[in-house]
């Protein structure tokens, strides 16, 4: 019971508290890879956490014995005196619809979304491979359009589009740039990363930490494929060319006062480049790392304290206690 | 039926191209491929798309004369429609480039952009 509260609150935490402290986080964009590992690495142990404190509810710990049979009927015991007990079933059978629901919700999402962007892909790729001229030298489709834009469709019959209005807009150098940007979307394979997040906000829509790690995550991918391009073709001409592309149309839709994500990525790369410290990355890597980690322990504690005290002889204090819970 | 892929953007694009209804010879004399297809391919690939919804088919004496259903500037403007859409949940179906922006915030990018070049071009001799 002990191990369920413990993982609920630390679940609750962490939905409710860490968007607010890690949102839009400066160190993030300094370091977009780190930043996108740490927000997913948040995520996967909430949805970890909630997880396991619903099993937890449902399956009470026993004390680990070498000897099979008895390890059996210690289960067997434990499981007939949770359940003998009214408050115990009921705390039973709330963790396992706790834990189905968590895990059927997000696999359900998942699948939806999986069959939903094959297909609009597939729709894409069709009246693309139609209407859009290959370009084999530069290898990217281009579509006769005066607007100037490019994009990639993802995928294992990827595509790099660009329309004759943005080759129009980019010198030689920006296209390199958009190219290389576009690239580092495909080699990272930035379309899952999003589409993962884009399910875990769909699912829990009421959870904070997905809604905001979705959009964090959306843009740390494009300053973090910005980076690629940079190292590639120059901060500037990458600036350059994110302006040609996003300035020569205008916005479907009013955005928002506090200024698009195009302008503050453009702003990122004109403004000195300070990349965060090693040191500092390696303390993010850890963080994730033990953030990760945090609800396996929780369960996996007294499962090992267990497994120690099993070598004292029956009947000791310690051995009497690892069979609470 | 993934060969015919080449050519059935190539019948759509003789299509396009002459801008009214074609019959299966006029479509093989328009297709300008090496080597060039025979004509009981064209016509397959033909009717396929007219099957698919690309081309409408209407009889003309003895022959068919096949038309594009829709003009290839529609297509493209449906494509651009998707890829610069704002709803959310495209993203992952297509990585854009960038975003739109701001007309304002565009005009003072460039003036900073403009002066950082210009820093740059004035540190880069020394």
């Amino acid at each position: 019971m002990i191990v369920a509260a413990v993982l609920f609150a630390y679940a609750a935490l962490l939905s409710t508290l860490a968007p607010r402290l890690l949102r839009g986080a400066h160190w993030a964009e300094r370091a977009p890879r780190l930043g996108i590992v740490v927000w997913q690495a948040l995520g996967a142990s909430a949805l970890t956490a909630a997880v396991l404190a619903g099993l937890a509810l449902t399956v009470p710990t026993v004390r680990v014995s070498a000897d099979l049979a008895e390890l059996l009927q210690a289960c067997v015991m434990a499981l007939t005196e949770q359940y003998a007990s009214p408050g115990g079933a009921a705390a039973g059978a709330a963790g396992a619809v706790l834990a189905l629901a968590v895990l059927g919700r997000t696999l359900w999402c998942a699948g939806q979304a999986i069959v939903r962007i094959r297909r609009e892909r597939r729709e894409h790729r069709e009246v693309l491979d139609m209407v859009g001229r290959p370009d084999t030298a530069r290898g990217v489709v281009v579509l006769d359009h005066d607007e100037p834009a490019a994009y990639c469709l993802p995928g294992r019959h990827r595509r790099t589009v660009i329309t004759t209005g943005a080759l129009r807009a980019l010198d030689d150098d920006q296209l390199e740039a958009v190219l290389a940007h576009e690239r580092a979307h495909q080699a990272e394979r930035h379309d899952a990363v999003l589409a993962w997040a884009q399910v875990l906000a769909n699912a829990f829509p009421r959870i904070p930490l997905f809604r905001i790690a979705e959009a964090e995550i959306a843009r740390l991918v494009e300053m973090r494929a910005d980076d690629v391009a940079a190292a590639r073709s120059g901060r500037l001409t990458t600036a350059a060319a994110l302006l040609a592309v996003a300035g020569g149309r205008a916005p479907a839709v009013a955005l928002s006062a506090s200024g698009s994500t195009a302008a503050r990525r453009v702003r990122r790369l004109i403004e000195p480049h300070r990349p965060l410290s090693r040191t500092r990355i390696v303390a993010g890597s850890l963080t994730a790392a033990v953030a990760l980690a945090v609800p396996l322990l929780v369960v996996g504690g007294p499962a090992a304290a267990a497994t120690q005290l099993n070598y004292c002889p029956d009947g000791t204090p310690a051995a009497q206690v690892t069979t609470m819970r | 039926m993934a060969q015919f892929g080449e050519l059935e953007a190539a019948i759509m694009d003789a299509v396009w191209a002459a801008g009214q209804p074609l019959r299966v010879r006029e479509i093989l004399e328009h297709l300008d491929r090496d080597p060039e297809p025979a004509y009981n391919t064209v016509h397959t690939v033909t009717e396929i798309l007219h099957r698919k919804g690309w081309l409408s088919k209407k009889k003309d004496g003895r022959a068919y004369r096949y038309g594009a259903t829709t003009s290839r500037e529609e297509y493209v403007a449906g494509l651009m429609g998707e890829a610069l859409a704002v709803a959310e949940d495209r993203t992952a179906t297509l990585a854009r480039f960038v975003q739109q922006m701001q007309p304002g915030e565009a005009e003072e990018l460039h003036r900073l952009l403009g002066q950082a070049v210009a820093r740059e071009a004035r540190e880069a001799p020394k």
